[in-house]
């Protein structure tokens, strides 16, 4: 599904260079939960800005259902993130003027959904949250837990094949981010691959595989196959691998 | 359209977010487009072709025949010409149609018992309304150009002596000679009025009686706007020495509609100057003008200086207005950047993004123009009061509209362009930090 091959990732001020990303190998196959782990500022969450094309490389090769990212246009860039991947954020990201619909809706529009499959989506994945009953409520109505939901629900509306979470649950208090968690444990069982960033050792634990970023650099053998369980890095064993 | 409609809610929300910067957005562009409008409605109108299918076919034919040595370049032949002159070039079968023509001023009534009402008067020859297209709308013009007691009446005097427009055969008392109305003419205006190009005479309403050229003198109506004599004769009698004399008083145009008749009237005039010097008529230097209805202004040096440097100030105003918006703009969308960066990582294009930004030029356009032509409005009343003699250039039509529409799209989006494509590029993961 995910195959990085001596990714970096460096960002440059007129007077310092930073090494974010060194020669990152990484795969990831279908259906896998991996937890990203590791201090703040080991480049955990530039790795997932890279992988969800927020971000551009320097060096490396990312492919992506055997696709090559680099280089890619802007559109088939969009339409890559539109179509394979779902963004949950730390701070939710919602647009505080629409209505949960409208902010569910938003990535399905630039999908080219009519009307009536956007509805059909938008109310399938509210019911998948638990919000079916608030889509016309507005986020700032909502709680911390909800919105992420609603957020989660914005991610999932388009059955994208990654769902890529960075400290879903950062923002959180420890009964909505247990929710949470279970939504995404949820989600990764109907077949979803995701990659979530935490520092929460029990959040971790609860993904299939976990991959710990030190300076920039996964450890040994976290950058290999799922199937590696020989790897002393992999804590458990991965679910729902295809 | 549905799509269309989305971006209009998008825009009506991304308004309401900050809608005092928007509104002075909007009044910063209504008044940079207003003001330029205003000064290009009269800039427009005063350089308009009133007859634009043959502003290339008439000519006003001018001659240096004056009695005195006049050799250098800047002895120019005056604008008007004497009766005897007129004769001499009427004399040639080459224009399509010929008029002689001045204007003046006379009282009208009815009769005695009413009092007398200020008329102006254009004096002219039969072919006068056909080579300007005046519409009659009844009657009949002249059938010659010999005198006969009859006049022409625009409808709008018409209208005001009698009621109603169908006065033909219908008398009147020109200065108390009695007069028969021949013809009615449509209500027109020549915007400008070329025929009567000097002295800035062309931004003057058409006159409201047209009397026949002999009747005229025979009246002894001397022209109200520019004559001259080179002898001491007292041309109060006009109907005795107007013909005769040196009273330079006549206007004349011609038609040649090929470059064939054209080139052949030059030809005509060349050799008619000529017969006069040999002749000891005058000994200056010959110079003859035959000069284009549609450069006659530029030839009389009567442009608009006032409006043209006008229309120069108001366009650096225009520049300034579209700055400060264009500055106004940048920060709208630098503080929705988040939002089109967020779109953007959920799968919007920049192409999607751009299309959401031309629904915001369409939203401003609409916006700054309904304010445009309320400024443009006031505007035009404020330029009337300080200029009322452009007052008849104040008229929109719809080609000025459809550029004042078009100038605000092209302002709209020149506003919107560069913080739309500042909005549209950049780290994408950075711009959803901030």
């Amino acid at each position: 599904m995910i195959k990085i091959n001596n990714l970096s990732k460096i960002f440059r001020t007129e007077l310092i260079e930073t090494h974010a990303l060194k020669n990152i190998q990484l795969h990831v196959s279908e259906g896998e939960f991996v937890a990203l782990t590791g201090p703040s500022g080991s480049g955990k969450s530039t790795l997932l800005n890279v992988l969800g094309t927020l971000e551009d490389f320097d060096s490396g090769d990312y492919l992506l259902d055997g696709q090559s990212v680099k280089g890619l246009s802007d559109k088939a860039l969009s339409a890559l993130r539109n179509e394979k991947i779902g963004f949950i954020f730390q701070g939710f990201n919602l647009i505080k003027d629409y209505s949960l619909f409208d902010n569910i809706e938003l990535p399905l529009r630039y999908r080219g959904f009519n009307a009536a499959e956007r509805k059909r989506r938008v109310e399938y994945a509210l019911e998948q949250v638990g919000l079916a009953a608030r889509r016309d409520y507005h986020p700032s109505q909502l709680s911390g837990g909800q919105q992420q939901r609603v957020a989660i629900a914005r991610a999932i509306a388009g059955q994208p094949r990654i769902l890529l979470a960075d400290e879903p649950t950062g923002n959180l208090d420890s009964l909505m981010a247990r929710q949470v968690m279970e939504l995404l444990e949820q989600i990764n069982q109907n077949g979803c691959t995701i990659l979530m960033v935490t520092h929460d050792p029990e959040q971790a634990r609860r993904a299939g595989r976990q991959v710990q970023i030190i300076d920039g650099q996964l450890s040994d053998a976290a950058m290999y196959d799922p199937l590696a369980h020989n790897n002393p890095l992999v804590k458990s064993s991965p679910v729902a691998v295809a | 359209m549905e799509q269309f409609l989305y971006y209009l809610r998008a825009s009506l929300v991304s308004i309401r977010r900050a809608p005092l910067p928007y509104a002075l957005t909007v009044f910063i562009m209504a008044l940079g487009l207003g003001v330029f409008f205003a000064n290009a409605t009269f800039y427009y109108r005063l350089n308009a072709d009133p007859l634009p299918h043959k502003s290339d076919k008439l000519f006003f034919p001018m001659m240096l025949l004056v009695p005195w040595e006049c050799n250098d370049s800047t002895c120019k032949p005056p604008p008007v010409l004497s009766y005897a002159n007129v004769q001499k070039l009427s004399s040639s079968d080459i224009p399509t149609a010929k008029a002689a023509m001045y204007s003046s001023d006379a009282y009208l009534r009815l009769d005695t018992k009413q009092p007398p009402l200020p008329v102006s008067l254009r004096i002219t020859q039969r072919d006068f309304f056909r080579m300007f297209d005046v519409p009659v709308l009844h009657g009949s013009i002249w059938p010659d150009d010999s005198a006969r007691n009859e006049v022409i009446l625009t409808e709008a005097l018409a209208e005001k002596l009698f009621g109603h427009s169908d006065v033909v055969g219908k008398t009147l008392l020109l200065d108390d000679k009695p007069l028969t109305v021949s013809a009615v003419l449509q209500n027109w205006q020549m915007l400008p009025r070329l025929y009567d190009a000097n002295n800035r005479n062309y931004t003057n309403a058409v006159e409201q009686i047209y009397l026949p050229l002999e009747t005229g003198y025979d009246m002894n109506y001397l022209s109200n706007s520019q004559s001259s004599t080179f002898d001491d004769t007292d041309y109060r009698q006009l109907a005795t020495q107007g013909r005769t004399g040196a009273l330079h008083q006549l206007q004349y145009w011609v038609q040649l509609d090929t470059p064939a008749q054209q080139q052949a009237y030059r030809d005509f005039m060349h050799n008619l100057a000529t017969t006069e010097q040999t002749a000891g008529r005058h000994p200056a230097v010959i110079n003859n003008q035959l000069t284009a209805l549609r450069d006659i202004v530029t030839y009389f040096g009567g442009e608009s200086g006032d409006i043209k440097a006008f229309a120069l100030v108001t366009l650096l105003f225009l520049l300034v207005c579209l700055l400060n918006a264009s500055h106004l703009s940048l920060n709208r969308y630098l503080s929705n950047q988040y939002e089109l960066s967020l779109r953007r990582a959920l799968g919007a294009s920049r192409w999607q993004l751009q299309q959401q930004m031309l629904v915001d030029v369409l939203m401003l356009t609409l916006f700054s123009l309904a304010g445009a032509l309320l400024i443009g409005f006031g505007g035009v009343q404020l330029m009337n009061y300080l200029w009322p003699a452009n007052r008849l250039f104040a008229g929109w039509d719809l080609l000025l509209l459809s550029g004042l529409l078009v100038l605000a799209w092209l302002s709209s989006y020149l506003v919107t362009l560069y913080p739309s494509l500042r909005a549209s590029f950049g780290a994408l993961n950075q711009q959803l930090k901030e």
